[in-house]
């Protein structure tokens, strides 16, 4: 105590180091940072930037829980965050994170709430009084008895918000909130963040790598890179610094990508606009957009057997549920298809009966014209490839090499035919310099390339990827995609599960789009990507660049920044 | 397949509404009547009784079906153990010179050849398998009809310390979490190839702790997690803190306890005084 604050300040951060225990780079680097009350700051960097260690420090689990070496001084409400324990800085911070399944502790939502009231040893009609008043506050009032993992992905976020909201803290800190979010979900919880700040006047600080929700939310951006500040001011002006963004490895949202590209053709002058509302109000200062549909071209032969069918496929789990409705759907040789939908809408069920995980409770599932059921599950791993969400579900041999070419000791195939196959997938992905290096020393990024390389030793024609780009950063979840680009232009099918719309136009060409167990629209991705009433259905939500090409003209199909730019004479 | 919730049952019934230490006597001395009586008729009875009660509040078929599943080659063992061996045991309970058989196995087969397989030791096993169903069925009745809210109040009202009480619960909250990561793994392990179902049993094992790897640092990982948040939401472990739940015994509670107290009381009594529950072969 006693550490006198800038009158405004909640937080300070004073030249602030930290190492974790066992690492030998600084997750944090000589940070200073104010944090003045009232503020939404965001925080972005690429993935290892140090955001969630930032984050960390404002309640103590840095350096408290997890050790190291701690340089420099974190200030909040006054308290010093290494002197004070946890539980008490708890009294001041609110913390939501990441994955809402773990940060879930109790088996109802209101004790859920109460949860850290209890633990502040609130009396019992106080803690009800809050509960309540949280849950009205995050729009949760009807389902308190009800148990959290019975709610959706963005209602279990807004029950961890009202949980931190309920101390009534006087900063709340939101770690990767909306990540593992669909885009619905994921716009509920900015706009309730919105709310939060604006109706309680509480100080916000968030990471987050979705810049288009970012730049509409926070009043502040700070950019870290390498656990360095390396930009802090107005969001608008970080936003709409691409030099500065690319430095960092960052994304600019799509509508200021957009009009960086007209600026560059001189169409736009003075800033360039960060946010959608006053993207589509400096369109009227432009020229007419030009009509944009390029002609699609057809991406299989309709003569050909597909490679894998669904033919009226309905499946109902154990308790009930009825994750799919008489799905019927084709994937050709050769196409590159995303499926589409919210969190739920029955994605990875379908995929599962593809790789014969899951038999249908009515229907047939075939491959190449035949029961997939008929194939042993050796030949459907020769098959088919799968990458998991998770990429470390597959990991767990001792060095990349044995775990690349794990898989190809239960085949029968020659030594030198295994040799070459561990090499090639080794040197496709860039990984031959790992090859004796333990996978869970390598990045998360990197990991995921392992895993794709023990897949490709089984050279499978079809390769599937569960939700590729969640938790990756931008230039991480680009890596991945171009990786799915270069071996669909080797000949293999690729389909792609995931619900960031943003980032496939340029990879896929073909879209399913599915919701409550059915598939709602088959179409190419332009055409996909436009239908807003087919989208909003599924709880997704057309990108920046869409709904800048409908602004601009109804008949403009751009799915690009290029392609809007482009399409304005 | 979507693995049972193994947590809790939400129907309202008469058992579910009891508080906890209510539950946790008849826990208590249910498993010690099922200790005590050999009989396996009375045995089959108590157990069914247990069934009947898990199934009345609402404990899923599936969960049971589940559990009798995974529960059946160790059952089989069992049965086969005391049919084969038990036979000082048996023959000391029933009093007999002799015990029945019901099967030999052929003198020429090695290390069981000449054995017989007897009826008294097979009643035996049934009798030992009843008294583990009824364990086992007694853990869903308690357990996953409490809220585990209620049951940490419940355990911390009977000065179990709150740390320990608090272990327990998320023991119960993690359990699924871990079935449904070692299903994962189990899923891309087939994914590349390995088929369980034809290896022999050296290579399964071989697979199995591979199998491990993945599980345990997920396990490892999920729990710092865990503790980070629990940590975040000012968790310190201090008996002292506040419940938004009370625990609290009412009337049908006391009824319950005092009406299940006094079968306690008999079946005690009779057992030990006149032999009820012993084993008939």
């Amino acid at each position: 105590m006693g550490h006198i604050l800038p009158r405004s300040a909640i937080a300070t951060l004073e030249r602030v180091s930290y190492v974790y225990p066992g690492s030998e780079r600084p997750a944090l680097l000589n940070v200073d940072l104010e944090i003045p009350r009232g503020q939404i700051i965001g925080i972005v960097g690429p993935t290892g930037s140090g955001k969630t260690t930032l984050c960390l420090s404002l309640n103590g689990i840095v350096p408290q829980f997890y050790g190291g070496r701690f340089f420099g001084r974190v200030t909040v409400a006054g308290l010093d965050t290494v002197d004070r324990p946890i539980h008490e800085l708890a009294r001041h911070v609110g913390m939501v994170f990441q994955d809402p399944e773990t940060q879930i502790i109790t088996a109802s939502v209101e004790t859920e709430v109460a949860f850290a009231l209890e633990n502040l040893k609130l009396p019992a009609a106080e803690i009800r009084t809050r509960v309540k008043a949280a849950l009205e506050a995050v729009h949760l009032e009807g389902v308190a008895k009800k148990h959290p993992h019975s709610l959706s992905g963005g209602q279990q976020q807004r029950l961890a918000i009202a949980s931190a909201l309920a101390i009534r803290p006087e900063l709340i800190v939101f770690d990767e909130p909306t990540s593992q979010l669909d885009p619905r979900s994921a716009e509920e919880v900015f706009s309730l963040i919105r709310e939060i700040s604006r109706s309680f006047g509480a100080t916000v600080v968030i990471a987050s790598h979705a810049a288009e929700e970012m730049a509409s939310t926070v009043d502040r951006l700070v950019v870290l890179r390498e656990g360095k500040v390396a930009a802090d001011g107005p969001a608008d002006g970080i936003y709409g610094n691409l030099p500065l963004l690319e430095r960092a490895q960052l994304r600019p949202p799509d509508v200021t990508a957009a009009f960086s590209l007209l600026a560059a053709r001189g169409l736009q002058t003075g800033p360039l606009p960060t946010r959608l509302a006053d993207g589509i109000r400096a369109l009227e200062l432009l020229p007419k957009a030009q009509p944009f549909r390029p002609e699609v071209e057809p991406t299989f032969d309709p003569g050909i057997l597909p490679i894998l069918s669904l033919r009226k496929v309905s499946y109902t789990y154990w308790d009930g549920t009825r994750a799919l409705e008489a799905v019927s759907v084709d994937i050709h040789r050769g196409d590159y298809t995303i499926i589409l939908g919210q969190n739920g809408a029955g994605k990875s069920t379908l995929i599962k009966h593809f790789l014969n995980l899951l038999a249908p409770s009515s229907g047939e599932v075939l491959m190449d014209g035949k029961p997939v059921s008929s194939y042993s599950v050796p030949e459907i791993a020769h098959r088919i490839g799968y990458v998991p969400q998770n990429p470390d579900r597959h990991l767990f041999n001792a060095t990349v090499e044995t775990e690349v070419s794990f898989s190809l000791r239960v085949t029968d195939l020659p030594q030198e035919e295994k040799t070459r196959r561990v090499e090639e997938a080794l040197a496709t992905l860039d990984l031959t310099r790992y090859r004796l290096k333990h996978p869970f020393a390598l990045s998360k990024g990197d990991r995921a390339r392992v895993v794709v390389a023990a897949i490709l030793v089984m050279e499978p024609e079809i390769l599937i990827f569960d939700e590729p780009t969640t938790g990756q950063d931008d230039w991480g979840a680009r890596a991945i995609l171009e990786l799915t680009k270069r071996l669909h232009a080797r000949g293999k099918t690729i389909i792609v599960i995931t619900h960031h719309l943003g980032l496939m136009p340029g990879f896929a060409r073909r879209a399913l789009v599915m919701g409550g167990g059915r598939i709602l629209l088959d179409a190419p991705i332009r055409d996909a990507y436009h239908d807003d009433a087919i989208l909003e259905k599924t709880f997704l939500k057309v990108t920046q660049i869409v709904a800048l090409a409908r602004a601009a003209r109804p008949e403009n199909y751009a799915l690009t920044p290029t392609e809007l730019a482009g399409s304005f004479l | 397949m979507m693995l049972p919730e193994l947590q809790r049952v939400t129907r309202s019934t008469f058992f579910s509404r009891l508080d906890f230490r209510t539950k946790l006597m008849t826990f208590a001395y249910v498993s010690i009547v099922a200790a005590l009586w050999d009989n396996p008729l009375l045995g089959g009875v108590l157990m069914l009784a247990i069934l009947g009660a898990c199934l009345g509040v609402g404990v899923s078929l599936t969960y049971l079906g589940f559990m009798f599943r995974v529960m059946t080659p160790f059952f089989l063992l069992l049965l086969l153990t005391h049919g084969l061996f038990n036979v000082e045991y048996v023959l000391r309970l029933t009093g007999h010179a002799h015990l029945t058989p019901v099967l030999t196995i052929p003198a020429s087969w090695p290390l069981l050849g000449g054995r017989s397989v007897s009826r008294e030791g097979l009643l035996y096993g049934v009798n030992v398998i009843f008294k583990s169903m009824t364990f086992l069925l007694l853990i869903p009745l308690c357990v996953f009809t409490t809220d585990p809210n209620h049951l940490v109040v419940g355990l911390v009202r009977l000065r179990v310390p709150y740390k320990l009480a608090f272990v327990v619960s998320a023991t119960l909250r993690f359990f699924p979490m871990i079935f449904g990561e070692i299903q994962a793994v189990m899923e891309t392990q087939r994914l590349r190839g390995f088929a369980l179902e034809d290896m022999g049993p050296v290579q399964r094992v071989r697979v199995y702790a591979k199998t491990s790897v993945p599980v345990i640092l997920s396990a490892l990982f999920k729990a710092q997690q865990i503790e980070v948040v629990m940590r975040s939401k000012a968790f310190s472990g201090d008996p002292d803190r506040t419940y938004l739940e009370h625990s609290a015994m009412h009337a049908p509670d006391w009824i319950f306890a005092s009406a299940l107290t006094v079968a306690f009381g008999a079946a005690l009594w009779s057992y030990f005084a006149v032999g009820f529950g012993s084993f008939v072969g």
